[in-house]
């Protein structure tokens, strides 16, 4: 009996050593040579500077990615780290087999797990020559030498290594890939929503465990950023942005465009929150990007505010 | 106001309109929709969505700068905000409003000061109007942001 319970236990505990082992890609990357306005595009696209630059930065300041902003959830506080060029303090001593790996797999050059507070899962669709055009893009950054605190987070959420276990039941569920079924417009409007632009890191639902609930693509969740006072008291609810009568069914697409470049709603109501900062990014892009982001959005699933 | 007792616990729960702030919440949502009325006159007019004219333009500009300049204080008493009992629902305006009190003030000051530009230009012709719309997109965003809650 003895003997068999410990047998048992032997292999409970090397399922969870191999489960939540943190694997890195060790595939050679394919020859590239650096395209700088892809990768600032990306850059504005992925919002980077609005977890990684100072809280209060504007223009010329959205580019030092010195790191340190709180984001308050209710799995504690994460503070973002420095990735400006930086050898010592940021990511500028980084391959970019380090940056990749991190962006995709969301595991560090010293094979510890991110946690999904960074949006790899979302990143993970993002195409390899896009990720070298980003870093290429980054690199030439100003460095900053600000050093960051680590995070503080309750138990258990406080252990990387269960975040292993995370992986293996969320991570292949953000996966977007390429369907070949759609207009190229309505393709590059999934790929900017689904990758880059991580829209479902806010408004697609999670469970208890903080992985999206991918029936509700875009279909509204509750808030996870707290305000100051870090409770619940100031989190509003995000928007359902799907066609439906709940979400946006009633916008055209030249409605989602305008909303994208300049923060009006049809209504001419401002945006608020968190997406002022995302729309301020989009306003970045292309008109034909945003043109695409709209297209993608009127293509989705209709889906209602409520779970049923 | 209806109480129900429940063995040791006491449940209070409020109708909207019986809230002691419902007043200056409905004066100040109100305030803001006469914002977004004669912001769409001239964002109709930016976006192609309705000729041009002048008059009108300068019409709804100067309406937008005379309300930004009104004195509201009255309308945002401390404790009417989102995280005080009962208000869930009735009122997006976040605590952070008092308890980073007068920041809020700088917010209305940066509007009003676009809504100066935008009373100058609107009235000089469409490029002049779009050219002033993103100074006046910020000053509404530049408070909304910080201060008031998503609104599904
Ligand atoms: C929603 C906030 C958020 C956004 C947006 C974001 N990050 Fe991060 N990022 C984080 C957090 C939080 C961490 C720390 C994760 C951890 O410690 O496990 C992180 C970690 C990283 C790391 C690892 C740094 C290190 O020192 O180990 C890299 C690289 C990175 N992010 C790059 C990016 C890039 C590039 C973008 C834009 C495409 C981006 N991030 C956008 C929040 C964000
Ligand atoms: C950091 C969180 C976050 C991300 C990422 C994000 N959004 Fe939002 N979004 C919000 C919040 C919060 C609101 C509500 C804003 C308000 O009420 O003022 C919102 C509102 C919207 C609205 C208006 C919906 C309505 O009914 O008024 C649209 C459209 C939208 N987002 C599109 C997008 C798209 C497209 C993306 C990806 C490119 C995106 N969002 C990414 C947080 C986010
Ligand atoms: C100084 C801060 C501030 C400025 C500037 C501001 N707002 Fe607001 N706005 C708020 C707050 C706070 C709320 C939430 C009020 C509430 O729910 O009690 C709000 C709410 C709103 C609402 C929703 C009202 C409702 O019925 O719930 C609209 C529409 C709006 N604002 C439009 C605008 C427009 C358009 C502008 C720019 C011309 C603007 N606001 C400028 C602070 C501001």
């Amino acid at each position: 009996m003895l003997v068999a319970g410990l047998v048992v236990a032997g292999v409970l505990a090397c399922a969870f050593f191999v489960l939540t082992m943190a694997r890195s890609s060790r595939e050679p990357l394919p020859e590239h040579s650096a395209n700088f306005a892809n990768g600032e595009l990306l850059f504005w696209a992925g919002g980077c500077a609005s977890c990684h630059a100072a809280a209060d930065a504007e223009d010329s300041d959205l580019l030092i990615l010195s790191g340190g902003r709180s984001l308050n959830t209710p799995f504690g506080v994460f503070r973002s780290p420095n990735i400006s060029p930086d050898p010592n303090f940021g990511i500028g001593g980084w391959s970019m087999l380090d940056f990749v790996n991190a962006m995709v797999k969301g595991v560090s050059p010293d094979k510890r797990h991110y946690y999904p507070a960074f949006p790899y899962p979302n990143y993970q669709n993002i195409e390899i020559d896009d990720l070298l055009d980003l870093k290429a893009y980054l690199n030439t950054l100003p460095p900053s030498s600000n050093e960051v605190a680590g995070h503080s987070l309750q138990f258990p959420y406080s252990l990387r290594r269960g975040i292993g276990l995370w992986k293996w039941r969320y991570l292949a569920r953000s996966r977007s890939d390429r369907t070949n079924e759609a207009s190229e417009q309505i393709e590059r409007g999934r790929y900017l929503v689904r990758g880059p632009g991580h829209c479902g890191a806010c408004h697609t639902a999670r469970d208890q465990f903080g992985g999206e609930i991918t029936e509700r693509l875009l279909a509204g969740a509750e808030s996870l950023e707290f305000g100051e006072g870090n409770d619940a008291s100031s989190a509003g609810r995000i928007p359902n942005i799907t066609p439906h009568a709940e979400g946006i069914g009633g916008w055209s697409e030249s409605d989602i465009a305008y909303a994208l470049e300049t923060g009006f709603d049809p209504d001419f109501d401002s945006f608020g929150g968190s997406m002022v900062e995302v729309q301020e990014n989009m306003a970045r892009l292309p008109a034909e990007d945003r043109a695409a982001i709209a297209a993608y959005l009127k293509s989705i699933p209709a889906i209602s505010s409520e779970a049923h | 106001m209806a109480t129900v007792a429940l063995g040791a616990t006491t449940y209070v729960s409020f109708a909207a309109d019986e809230l002691a702030f419902a007043n200056q919440i409905e004066a100040r949502q109100s305030f803001m929709h006469v914002y977004r009325f004669n912001l769409g006159l001239l964002g109709a007019m930016a976006k192609g969505d309705a000729p041009y004219s002048a008059e009108q333009a300068s019409a709804a500009a100067n309406n937008l700068l005379a309300a930004s300049k009104m004195s509201n204080g009255a309308m945002w008493p401390a404790g009417s905000d989102m995280g005080a009992e009962g208000y869930a629902g009735v009122t997006w305006a976040k605590p952070e409003i008092w308890s980073t009190y007068p920041k809020i003030g700088e917010k209305g000051a940066a509007l009003t000061e676009a809504l100066e530009a935008m009373a100058a230009g609107a009235g000089n012709g469409l490029d002049a109007l779009r050219s002033n719309m993103g100074g006046v997109a910020d000053g509404c965003k530049g408070c909304h942001e910080p201060f008031r809650a998503e609104n599904d």
